[in-house]
Order: C-alpha cells, then sequence, then structure tokens
C-alpha cells in the first residue's frame, strides 16, 4: 500500500480520537463539489446533468472552507464537475493545504499540466492529484467518450510528477473490464512513477446514460479476485486493502453511507455521494436527521443492493481496521507484505 | 439501451394538484434534470430548478434555483398550485448511444490505415 506514513498517522488518530469520544457515526472524507461543469461528457457518470444555469454556478471558496470546517474530516476529494474548471480551485487548495487536511483533487488531467505551467499550485504532502484512468488507453478513451483523453491525463501525470506533486489515479471498473488487461493497465502507472492507484467498481446512476455496463456483486468479486488474486509487489494502491479484499469478495462489509459525506451548491447531500434523496442545510441536520437505516446492502433498499462503491464501503473498512484486532493484524499483513 | 426507451417529463403540464397528487408531482420534480415552472396558489410563477425538497419537517417546502439568477428560494408545499414540466431535461437522450454512434459514424468515414 502507497499511503504516506503521515496521511496514515493523522487518519489513525482520527479515528481512535471518534472511537474514544463515543461517536459512531464520524466523516473520514468529505466529498467536497464546488462545481457540476465539466469538460468531459463521461457515459457513467450521473453528475453532470443540469441546466445551463445551475451548471454556471459555483460554491465560494468561503463556502467550501466553512463546509470543511463544518464537517471536520482529515481528508478533503475534491471532485465534480472537473475541479481544475473551478476559478479559485488554487486558492481552495492553498486554504485546505494551510489546515493541514489531506486533500486528493480528483481530475480527468485535461487542464493539469496547463495549470501547473500557470503556477496554479504548489506540491505538499497534502495535496494529491488522483487522476481519472480507467484502464489503458482504448478502454480509457472509451470510458470518458472521447478520444485522446488518455494521452493528456498522462501528459499532466508526468508533468505534475517531474514539478513534485503526489499523484495518484483513480479507476472505475465497469462490466467487461478485463483482469489481464487491467493488470497491464497497473505496470503502465507505475511505470509512469505514480505514488498509488484506487478502485472501485462503477455505480449504476440512474440519470447516466450508460446503465448496462455496470457490475453486479458477483461480478465484482470475480473481477477483483482475478486481478489482484496474484498482486505484484509493485503496484500500489492508495487506499484501505481490506476494501480491495472485500471487493475480492473475502470480507462482508456493511455500507457507512456517511463516511464520505458530500457538499455541493445544493447543501449536504442525503444520504451518500451517490444518491440524491435530498440536502441538508448543515452537516449536523445530515448527520442527525437522515434515516440511515435506510441505506446499505442489508437495508433491503433496491438502490444500494449492488453498489460496492469506495465512498461506502472504504469508510468501513478504515473502521474495521481500528475496530479489532482482527482488522488491524488483516490491514498491517496486507500493508507489510503487498498479498491481498 | 434501457435509457430511450425512458419516457422523459419533458413539456408535461399536471395540471392544478393537491395532496398526495402535488406530493407526487413534487418528487416526479425533485428527480426531474430541467427546469420546471412553478405556479403559486397566488398565481405567481417562478421558473428554475427544483434541487430539494423536504416532507420531513412540520411545514414541508421545495428549494428552487431560479433560472434568471439570485438566491435559492424556498416554497411551502401549501403555497404551490402547479408545477410545469417546461425546461429541457438535460437526463434525457442517450449520449452514451449516441456517441458509440458517431464513434462508428467516424470509423466508418475514415480510410483504412494504409489504403
Amino acid at each position: 500500500m502507497s499511503v504516506p506514513a503521515s496521511q496514515m498517522w493523522t487518519v489513525a488518530t482520527y479515528v481512535l480520537k471518534q472511537k474514544l469520544r463515543g461517536r459512531r457515526r464520524y466523516p473520514l472524507v468529505l466529498m467536497l463539489e464546488p462545481l457540476f461543469r465539466c469538460n468531459l461528457a463521461c457515459a457513467g457518470c450521473g453528475k453532470i446533468q443540469y441546466p445551463a444555469h445551475v451548471l454556471k454556478k459555483h460554491l465560494t471558496v468561503e463556502q467550501c472552507l466553512a463546509a470543511v470546517e463544518e464537517c471536520g474530516a482529515p481528508m478533503v476529494s475534491i471532485p465534480g464537475g472537473e475541479p481544475l474548471m473551478y476559478p479559485d480551485i488554487g486558492r481552495l487548495v492553498t486554504e485546505l493545504v494551510a489546515r493541514r487536511k489531506y486533500v486528493y483533487l480528483c481530475t480527468n488531467a485535461i487542464l493539469l499540466a496547463e495549470k501547473l505551467e500557470a503556477g496554479v499550485f504548489q506540491p505538499s504532502k497534502y495535496l494529491s492529484f488522483s487522476v481519472h484512468m480507467d484502464g489503458l488507453k482504448p478502454e480509457h478513451d472509451e470510458a470518458v467518450c472521447r478520444e485522446g483523453v488518455f494521452d493528456q491525463a498522462v501528459e499532466g501525470i508526468r508533468e505534475a510528477l517531474r514539478r513534485g506533486f503526489r499523484v495518484t489515479t483513480n479507476t472505475t471498473l465497469f462490466d467487461g473490464a478485463s483482469p489481464m488487461r487491467m493488470q497491464i493497465f497497473f505496470d503502465e502507472m507505475m511505470d509512469l512513477g505514480v505514488e498509488g492507484m484506487m478502485l472501485s467498481p462503477g455505480y449504476s446512476y440512474s440519470k447516466a446514460p450508460d446503465q448496462e455496463h455496470f457490475l453486479r456483486r458477483q461480478k465484482t468479486n470475480e473481477l477483483f479476485s482475478k486481478m489482484l488474486g496474484n498482486a505484484k509487489r509493485r503496484w500500489k494502491f492508495n487506499q484501505s486493502p481490506l476494501f480491495l479484499q472485500f471487493l475480492m469478495g473475502k470480507h462482508d462489509f456493511e455500507c457507512t453511507p456517511w463516511g464520505n459525506p458530500t457538499y455541493n451548491m445544493f447543501g449536504w447531500q442525503r444520504p451518500c455521494y451517490l444518491l440524491q434523496e435530498g440536502y441538508a442545510a448543515t452537516f449536523r441536520e445530515l448527520m442527525e436527521t437522515t434515516r440511515w437505516e435506510h441505506y446499505g446492502h442489508k437495508s433491503g433498499n433496491e438502490q444500494c443492493k449492488d453498489c460496492m462503491v469506495h465512498c461506502g464501503y472504504e469508510p468501513t473498512a478504515v473502521n474495521y481496521t481500528f475496530s479489532s484486532w482482527k482488522g488491524l493484524k488483516a490491514t498491517v499483513a496486507a500493508t507489510v507484505t503487498g498479498k491481498l | 439501451m434501457a435509457v430511450e426507451q425512458e419516457r422523459s417529463l419533458e413539456g408535461w403540464d399536471p395540471g392544478v394538484v393537491d395532496g398526495p397528487e402535488l406530493a407526487f408531482v413534487i418528487e416526479r420534480a425533485f428527480d426531474y434534470r430541467g427546469d420546471v415552472t412553478l405556479v403559486r396558489r397566488d398565481g405567481r410563477e417562478i421558473v428554475g430548478y427544483l434541487f430539494n425538497r423536504d416532507v420531513d419537517v412540520p411545514e414541508p417546502f421545495v428549494q428552487l434555483f431560479p433560472r434568471d439568477g439570485g438566491e435559492t428560494v424556498r416554497i411551502s408545499y401549501t403555497d404551490i398550485a402547479s408545477i410545469r414540466f417546461t425546461g429541457r431535461d438535460t437526463a434525457a437522450g442517450n449520449s452514451y448511444a449516441a456517441w458509440l454512434r458517431s464513434r462508428e459514424a467516424l470509423k466508418a468515414s475514415k480510410p483504412a490505415s494504409g489504403a
């Protein structure tokens, strides 16, 4: 695993503090969406289908920072939309780094080289560009519905690494993904020099155009087992090894929908990053008034039945690590040996 | 593709509604990815994107982003006479299939390599 020691320490102490305080529900990563605008229209994405006047809007930096303070999570993921299209992205990241938040800026990297050239960002251990890469060139360009994006992303990654930035990749896997080609992809990303990779099965957004290519649970287990069963030691993953083992079918986790709360121009999204069942005005309202028992695999909610996405299950994996000796032992073993 | 067979609510005018019918229309409007025209009981209209509703409060309400800008607007269920689905449904259609079709068309229009 490739999460830096300082980040691991921050997360570990944060989680232990929550436990000592007896907080049953606590956030781990704030999903901060400053805008919905994007320079791509990927087939699997349900985030950008809004009227033009909504797409033109964005949160102010002050609104973003207020949400970060209110939430208190040690990590902030900035998806969107495309965050590099956010006019104040440099100032937002600077402010988050100053607050010692670990920032994952999730980007398709089309604009990355340009922004780096313009000096918008400064390297920091708190900042990682999490570049969207859905596989090798043909698979990625197909997933993002535009040819040439893979090459642009690679160029952006190279430029960021050359300038001393932390770079990770985030990959969403859909039905039909080839384990063998994904293994080649892992090698390619490691050859590029990225710090680590993040994987997740896709979620079938009701608003996304492509509803046919999302993975069901058993298929997810099969795909991830084939892909990671003999994981090479050189493959580094920037996520909980127990989450990857869950995807391989080795753990029976339940969803933690409050683990990665989402804030955007509509407010605090209920109940999670993927489902939009309404918005709370404050983080406290979100936590206290959302009917959490209605969500998760075992709730019987049809929308949650097949979901195994990172935003719900990675917080479960992290919580499991710090909830039992068994969980801690499994995490340490996977981290030390690289075996999943 | 399943999405192609889904019927969009674009253009739907349910007329004046009340009670459970109003709640039903509001749910559809909340799920709709286009602007709506909300008609108040006093006849005033507002066009915008209905992004939220809450029925678990003493006075249920909806929230909209007006199309012509400005702050979000909050309106009680009791003030709503009707909602017309007047804006384009941005989630309708089939961009993935359309992209596949355009990609195939592009491939077909390109001369074979080496030719």
